[in-house]
């Protein structure tokens, strides 16, 4: 729902973006937190989406600019500043940092890269970009990243072995990491991988991530166009979730999830 | 993440009927009329191998006999919902031997379908959001499209909450989707793999990718959390009815289930009672099957472990058995028969990209 918020207000069509809002805010927890679907209340990994949603609801050209919606926000972003994922001492069978700190899919789980991302999304939205967490996120993020680019949901070598990478989170990932400053080259060989792994076959989800993730780096696709259509013709799964990534990567860098990025901030 | 290990034995309660009896009974008989009783109340399951087989072979045909050796009534399930659930944790197109092959479900599909069931395919990817590009990346997208099956990402679909029953990790109950709640039968289709945590992967563990990422995350990191082993026992113990069968045509060895090296095996291996059949599944690979900690939990409880109580049918165990790989690490050795399998360290296998 958070997303197709964000595509609707991306293409200009601030009412109806705002309907999306206002039923975002009927869901929000007393807590500030919201769960994955209205009769769902748990787990509340969608909460960094929605304070996408409603950053975006707030900005100029939008029906209710200027704060409508920041008492929302500052709970949402509460609740996320109270969630953490669960660290593990360093371990010689895994190859990634797990006393880095992010957040997890369900509390009480370790970090992983995607609820990572989308909350670092939501602190860089609202102005946190120098929070700790978000400093540190950030960093988990990197190390989570294979030395020859790309990352999987969030596990790197496991008891000696090197996995796979995918497209998929690794556009998420480096969409988060917009405006982020990395010596060990690790987003620029994530932004080749992503590259070298696009195509007219990438199904809708991948191919949106993938284009949004190049697109906060300042870097395109010739075809994309003619991708987007293909993988809208061919979709098959979670039709307004895949519609709404599509048509947010079909921006390109006028994106709002790019802009929100790279919204300044310092530390809080 | 690294999972935790623990006795499993003494964190699973023994609460079904069956070890009540075999309690009040060993005490009425005293400790020398225990095994005595226990063999008679053990129950028999039949496991059926063939072996041969090929992706462009006759499978629809072999999975029929192996269907009908193992009991299953062609009758019963006229009118019945079967849902088949293949193993596609992570597609690649790198690594076709680490997913289920389409023309083992398709095979499956139309056997069930011709004796009138209605038949769906459901997976809920454990690593991967993108549940389009799973089927995509496995070739199972097409092939069920052609055949007109209809696809359920369980990652994504309502939910129902069932109580735990197995109790033996701390859960107190799954939210299993709405496909799975409502299939008269599972069906249970993996393929044969190591598994890097726990040894084997087939029937049992499986079934980790019916519970939903949308609830559970991505990985399943809830169930890592409850343990691997537990949480495997638990699951099963808490679905439908679900039989199993396994790709075991080219299987995966060394660092499974998502890196290990192809494995090529010729077999399926098909049974009405998953836990017979992963207990064969281990003897055909190396390992001992009371060893494997998911497998000494679901002993007696969902199944039967020991050679004795599984009728075979078919080939015969012990003549398609091929010892597979594993890493050599300490928690896998201690699950190795004799013949043992060689023991590798994991390596990046030669020509393999990387993206």
């Amino acid at each position: 729902m958070a997303l197709a918020a964000l595509a609707l207000a991306g293409h200009q069509r601030h009412a109806a973006a705002e309907r999306v809002a206002r039923r975002l805010a009927a869901l929000q927890a007393g807590d500030g937190s919201l769960g994955i679907t209205a009769s769902q209340r748990d787990p509340h990994w969608p909460t960094g989406l929605a304070v996408l949603a409603w950053s975006v609801a707030d900005e100029p050209g939008a029906r209710q600019p200027g704060g409508f919606w920041q008492a929302n926000i500052d709970r949402a972003v509460a609740w996320i500043l109270s969630t953490r994922g669960e660290t593990l001492p360093k371990a010689p069978d895994l190859g990634h940092d797990p006393t880095l700190e992010g957040w997890s899919w369900v509390e009480g789980t370790h970090s992983w890269i995607e609820p990572t991302a989308i909350n670092l999304l939501a602190l860089k939205a609202t102005g946190r970009t120098g929070h700790p967490r978000a400093r540190q996120a950030a960093l988990l993020l990197v190390d989570r990243m294979f030395a020859s680019g790309g990352c999987n949901y969030g596990n790197t070598i496991v008891l000696g072995q090197r996995l796979l990478p995918h497209v998929e989170p690794s556009g998420l990932a480096l969409l988060a990491l917009a405006g982020e400053r990395d010596e060990r080259r690790r987003i620029a060989a994530s932004l080749d991988y992503v590259e070298a792994n696009l195509s007219a076959a990438t199904t809708s989800m991948s191919l949106a991530h993938g284009l949004i993730g190049l697109a906060a780096h300042g870097r395109s696709m010739p075809r994309s166009s003619s991708w987007l259509e293909q993988a809208a013709r061919k979709r098959r799964g979670p039709a307004a979730h895949q519609s709404a990534l599509l048509v947010l990567a079909a921006l390109g860098e006028d994106c709002p999830l790019v802009r929100l990025a790279l919204t300044p901030g310092g530390p809080a | 993440m690294t999972p935790e290990f623990t006795d499993v034995d003494a964190a699973a309660p023994r609460t079904d009927r069956r070890a009540v009896l075999i309690g009040s009974g060993a005490a009425a008989l005293g400790l020398l009329g225990y095994p005595l009783l226990r063999s008679a109340l053990a129950d028999r399951a039949a496991v059926f191998i063939a072996r041969r087989q090929r992706y462009d072979g006759p499978l629809e045909e072999t999975i029929r006999a192996g269907l009908l050796a193992s009991g299953i009534d062609p009758a019963g399930l006229r009118g019945r919902r079967v849902l088949i659930k293949p193993n596609l944790v992570e597609p690649s197109r790198l690594v076709a031997h680490m997913t289920t092959h389409p023309a083992m479900v398709l095979a499956a599909a139309e056997v069930f379908r011709r004796w009138g069931a209605s038949v769906e395919v459901g997976e809920a990817p454990g690593h991967v959001r993108d549940s389009e590009s799973a089927l995509g990346e496995s070739g199972l997208g097409e092939a069920i499209e052609s055949a007109g099956l209809p696809f359920a990402d369980l990652n994504y679909e309502e939910v129902a909450w069932v109580p735990n029953g197995g109790r033996a990790s701390p859960l107190a109950g799954f939210y299993f989707p709405r496909q799975v709640v409502e299939a008269d039968l599972i069906v249970s289709m993996p393929k044969l793999k190591t598994h890097h945590w726990v040894g084997l992967t087939a029937a049992l563990k499986n079934m980790y990718g019916v519970i939903p990422g949308i609830k559970y995350g991505w990985p399943k990191n809830v169930l890592h959390h409850a343990g691997i082993p537990h949480t495997v026992f638990d699951i099963n113990a808490s679905l439908p009815k679900t039989i199993a069968i396994v790709d075991g045509i080219l299987c995966m060895e060394g660092d499974g289930p998502i890196m290990g090296s192809p494995k090529p095996m010729g077999l399926v291996i098909v049974g009405a009672n998953p836990t017979a059949v992963d207990a064969t599944c281990a003897r055909i690979i190396g390992l001992a099957p009371e060893q494997v900690s998911y497998l000494r939990l679901s002993e007696d409880r969902l199944g039967p472990l020991a050679d004795r109580y599984i009728t075979q049918r078919g080939e015969r165990w012990q003549d398609v058995a091929s010892p597979f790989s594993m890493l050599d690490r300490p928690h896998l050795r201690r699950l190795q028969a004799n013949p043992a399998g060689p023991l590798i360290s994991a390596v990046w296998p030669a020509g393999r990209a990387s993206g």
